[in-house]
C-alpha cells in the first residue's frame, strides 16, 4: 500500500474514528458535568430556548457601538470561514468525496467560484497568522493551540491548490489519479485537521451556539438586549 | 449641593482602609490549595463552557476600558481567565489526562499577578460580552476569580476591610444604624416625612453609606417621591446597606451575609418591595442573586429606586412639573443597573419627564462605557491610575453629547465621575436621577 492507499483507506478511516470519538467524548463530558445553581430570581421577561437561539443567531453580525479599530480585524474571520465552507461543500471532487463516504450528495458551485474562494480563503488566513504575530493583544493571548489550528486549517487549502490542473469536471471522469503524491498529502492534511478537531479550538463549531445560547438566556430573563 | 470637604474625606478614608484590614496569615501551600479548592467547587457546566468556547480572537478588548485607555494587553478581558483556564484543562476537561503534560499548573505567584488584573482592571462591567462572538461570560468569570484570591487571602486589602467591616460589625465606613438615625433626623430637620423603623410597610426603603455620608440629595429625594406618592415605606435600622462588600471582594458567604439582613427586615415588616438606592452592585446583588435561605425566590419585587421612579412616572402615578427645555441632560448607563440588570428605559423615562432636552451618549444602555470605578474599583488605592485613564473614555463620550449634566443612578460612578471632573476641572454637573426627579415634583 503506498501512501495514497494509506490515506485513502486506513489513516482517513483511523481520523474519522479519532473526530467522531473525540468530538462526543467531549460533548459528553461537557454535559456530565454540574449544571450550576440555576438563579431563582424572577426573571423581567420570559426568554426561552428560541428567543436564545435567535439572538445566538443575531450574534453572528457584530454589534454596533465598538471600537472602530478593529473592521479588517472582524471582517477577515468571516472571509475563512465563509471561504472554507465554499470551498469544502461546493467544490465537485469534494463532493464527490463525500458522497463516497456517505452516499450524500449536493449540487457542485462553479469551478471558477472555487478558485476565487480557495484565494480569498487563503489570503485571509495569512491575514490571521500575520494578525496574531503582530497585534499586542493576539501576540498576549496566543497559544500553542492557536498556531496548531492555523496550520491544520491553512494545510488542506494549500495543498488542495496543489492537486488544482484541470476542470473538477475532467478530473471526475479520470478512472485514476493522475497526481498522486499531492492528493495525497492533500488528503493527510485533512486527516490532521480531523484528527486535531477535538484537542483544540477547532472544537469551537460545537460550542459557539451553546454558549451564545448560554450567554443570551444569562442576559435575556434580566431583559438585557445582547 | 454636595458637601466636597465630606468627599475628600471619604477619599482620604479609603486611603487608610488597608491598615484597617485584618489579611489571614496563610502559607503559600495553603493558598494555592484553598485558590483550587474554590475553582473545582465553582467549576460548572456553564463556567467550562465559557472557558472551552473562547477562541482567543481578542475582540474582547476592543470593548474593555482598561485595555482601550492603556493599549496594554495584560487587560484583554479573555485573559483574564487563563487561570481558571489552566485548572480546568489539567483536571476537569475531556482531556485532562493529556492536557496536563503541556499545560502548567497554577502557582501562588500567577494569583498574586492576577490580583490586579481581576479586582483593580475589571468593574465586571461585561461590555466585553457584548462584543465576543462566542458569547463568553467573561465577568461571570472575572467574579469567580474573585472569589479564588478571596479564599487564598489575596483579595486587595481596600476591599477586604470593608468586607470584613461589614461582616463582623455591620457598618461599611463606621457608618451604623447610630448614623442611619443621625442622617434621618438631619432629613427630619428640614421638615422631610422620614419613617424609620415602622414595623409594617408596603415598601422597605434601602439606602448605602454613600448616601448617608455624602449623597443625602438621592437620600432625601427618595424619601420625598415616596412620601408624594403616599406610600406606606419605611427604612430599618437593621437592614439599610444596599451596598454588598462580599460580592465586591469576592467573598459568597459575606454577600449571602449583607443579602440577608436586607431580606430579614423586609420579611419582618411585610415589605411588598424593597427599594434599592443609586448603588449599580445593589442590585443585581439583592435583585438576581437574592434568595431566601432554602433557596427559593424572595416574596417581594427588588427594584432599584431609578427604576421604580420610572416606572411611576411610565404609569402616570408621578406627574413632574415643566423643567427647563434648554438644559441639556444625558445618562451615564451604571453597568451593573442596565448590562447586568436591564433598568435601561425607566431611567431614561424619568430623565425625559423632566422637559429638558435629553440626549443619549454614544454609545448608550447595554453598550455603554463603563465609568471605570465599578465593582469596587473605587476603593482600591493602586488603581487610581487606571481608573482615570478609563474616565478618559467616559468624559470625551459625555462630552460629544454636548450636555451640562450627567444624570447617574450608581453612588460609585457618581463618586468616580466627581474624582475626574476635579482632576480635569470638567465643568459638566454630574447629579443623581432621583435628585433631579424630586426637584421637579408636582405639588
Amino acid at each position: 500500500m503506498d501512501f495514497l492507499g494509506l490515506v485513502r483507506g486506513p489513516l482517513l478511516w483511523l481520523s474519522i474514528a479519532v473526530f467522531v470519538l473525540g468530538v462526543s467524548w467531549q460533548l459528553f463530558s461537557l454535559w456530565r458535568m454540574p449544571s450550576g445553581t440555576a438563579s431563582s430570581a424572577p426573571a423581567r421577561q420570559t426568554f426561552g430556548k428560541a428567543a436564545a437561539l435567535r439572538s445566538a443567531m443575531q450574534r453572528t453580525v457584530p454589534k454596533g457601538g465598538f471600537h472602530p479599530s478593529a473592521t479588517l480585524v472582524t471582517i477577515n474571520p468571516y472571509v475563512f470561514h465563509v471561504g472554507l465552507a465554499v470551498v469544502f461543500f461546493g467544490y465537485a471532487p469534494h463532493i464527490a468525496f463525500v458522497h463516497r463516504l456517505t452516499g450524500l450528495w449536493w449540487p457542485a458551485l462553479p469551478d471558477m467560484v472555487m478558485y476565487v474562494a480557495a484565494a480569498l480563503t487563503i489570503i485571509s488566513l495569512l491575514l490571521a497568522l500575520l494578525f496574531r504575530l503582530t497585534d499586542s493583544v493576539l501576540k498576549r493571548i496566543s497559544k500553542a493551540d492557536d498556531f496548531i489550528t492555523w496550520t491544520v486549517t491553512f494545510l488542506p487549502v494549500i495543498t488542495g491548490m496543489a492537486v488544482l490542473n484541470e476542470s473538477s469536471a475532467v478530473t471526475l471522469l479520470r478512472d485514476h489519479v493522475l497526481y498522486r503524491g499531492p492528493l495525497a498529502l492533500h488528503l493527510f492534511s485533512l486527516e490532521l485537521l480531523l484528527m486535531w478537531f477535538p484537542f483544540g479550538k477547532l472544537m469551537h463549531a460545537f460550542w459557539v451556539l451553546p454558549a451564545r445560547m448560554q450567554l443570551a438566556t444569562f442576559f435575556g430573563r434580566r431583559g438585557v438586549r445582547s | 449641593m454636595i458637601n466636597m470637604d465630606v468627599f475628600h474625606g471619604f477619599l482620604d478614608a479609603i486611603h487608610h482602609l488597608p491598615e484597617m484590614a485584618k489579611p489571614e496569615a496563610l502559607t503559600d501551600e495553603e493558598r494555592l490549595a484553598r485558590a483550587k479548592k474554590v475553582i473545582r467547587i465553582k467549576m460548572d457546566r456553564g463556567l467550562a463552557l465559557d472557558l472551552e468556547a473562547c477562541v482567543n480572537c481578542g475582540y474582547c478588548s476592543e470593548a474593555c476600558h482598561f485595555y482601550q485607555s492603556t493599549q496594554d494587553p495584560q487587560y484583554s478581558p479573555s485573559r483574564k481567565l487563563d487561570l481558571l483556564r489552566r485548572v480546568h484543562a489539567r483536571e476537569s476537561s475531556a482531556f485532562a489526562p493529556i492536557k496536563r503534560l503541556f499545560t502548567p499548573d497554577i502557582t501562588v505567584d500567577d494569583l498574586k499577578e492576577w490580583q490586579p488584573l481581576v479586582y483593580d482592571a475589571c468593574t465586571e462591567c461585561s461590555r466585553c460580552s457584548m462584543i465576543c462572538p462566542m458569547g463568553v461570560n467573561i465577568a461571570r468569570g472575572v467574579n469567580v476569580m474573585r472569589e479564588v484570591l478571596f479564599e487564598a487571602g489575596l483579595a486587595p486589602l481596600e476591599l477586604l476591610a470593608v468586607a470584613q467591616e461589614q461582616a463582623g460589625r455591620g457598618t461599611v465606613f463606621g457608618v451604623g444604624p447610630t448614623e442611619l438615625v443621625q442622617a434621618v433626623e438631619s432629613i427630619r430637620s428640614q421638615g422631610i416625612h422620614m419613617p424609620l423603623d415602622e414595623p409594617q410597610a408596603d415598601v422597605m426603603m434601602v439606602t448605602s453609606v454613600i448616601d448617608i455620608l455624602l449623597y443625602q440629595d438621592a437620600l432625601m429625594a427618595t424619601a420625598k417621591i415616596l412620601n408624594h406618592l403616599g406610600v406606606k415605606w419605611t427604612l430599618r435600622s437593621a437592614g439599610f446597606e444596599g451596598a454588598n462588600f462580599g460580592l465586591l471582594a469576592g467573598s459568597e458567604a459575606l454577600q449571602k451575609e449583607a443579602s440577608r439582613r436586607l431580606i430579614h427586615e423586609a420579611l419582618a415588616i411585610g415589605a411588598k418591595t424593597v427599594l434599592l438606592p443609586e448603588c449599580g452592585h445593589a442590585y443585581p446583588a439583592l435583585r438576581w442573586d437574592g434568595r431566601l435561605d432554602g433557596g427559593q425566590a424572595l416574596p417581594f419585587e427588588v427594584m432599584a429606586v431609578s427604576e421604580y421612579v420610572g416606572q411611576q412616572i411610565s404609569n402616570g402615578r408621578l406627574q413632574l412639573s415643566p423643567g427647563d427645555p434648554t438644559r441639556r441632560i444625558t445618562y451615564h448607563d451604571a453597568c451593573k443597573l442596565a448590562r447586568h440588570g436591564g433598568v435601561v428605559q425607566e431611567p431614561r423615562a424619568a430623565l425625559k419627564a423632566l422637559g429638558v432636552d435629553f440626549t443619549d451618549t454614544t454609545p448608550t444602555a447595554e453598550t455603554n462605557w463603563c465609568c471605570g470605578g465599578g465593582a469596587g474599583a473605587f476603593l482600591i488605592n493602586r488603581a487610581e491610575g487606571l481608573r482615570y485613564k478609563a474616565w478618559e473614555i467616559k468624559r470625551e463620550q459625555i462630552n460629544a453629547t454636548g450636555a451640562d449634566t450627567v444624570a447617574v443612578s450608581c453612588g460609585s460612578c457618581r463618586l468616580n465621575l466627581m474624582a475626574g471632573a476635579e482632576k480635569d476641572q470638567w465643568p459638566v454637573k454630574i447629579e443623581s436621577v432621583v435628585s433631579l426627579v424630586a426637584m421637579q415634583l408636582k405639588d
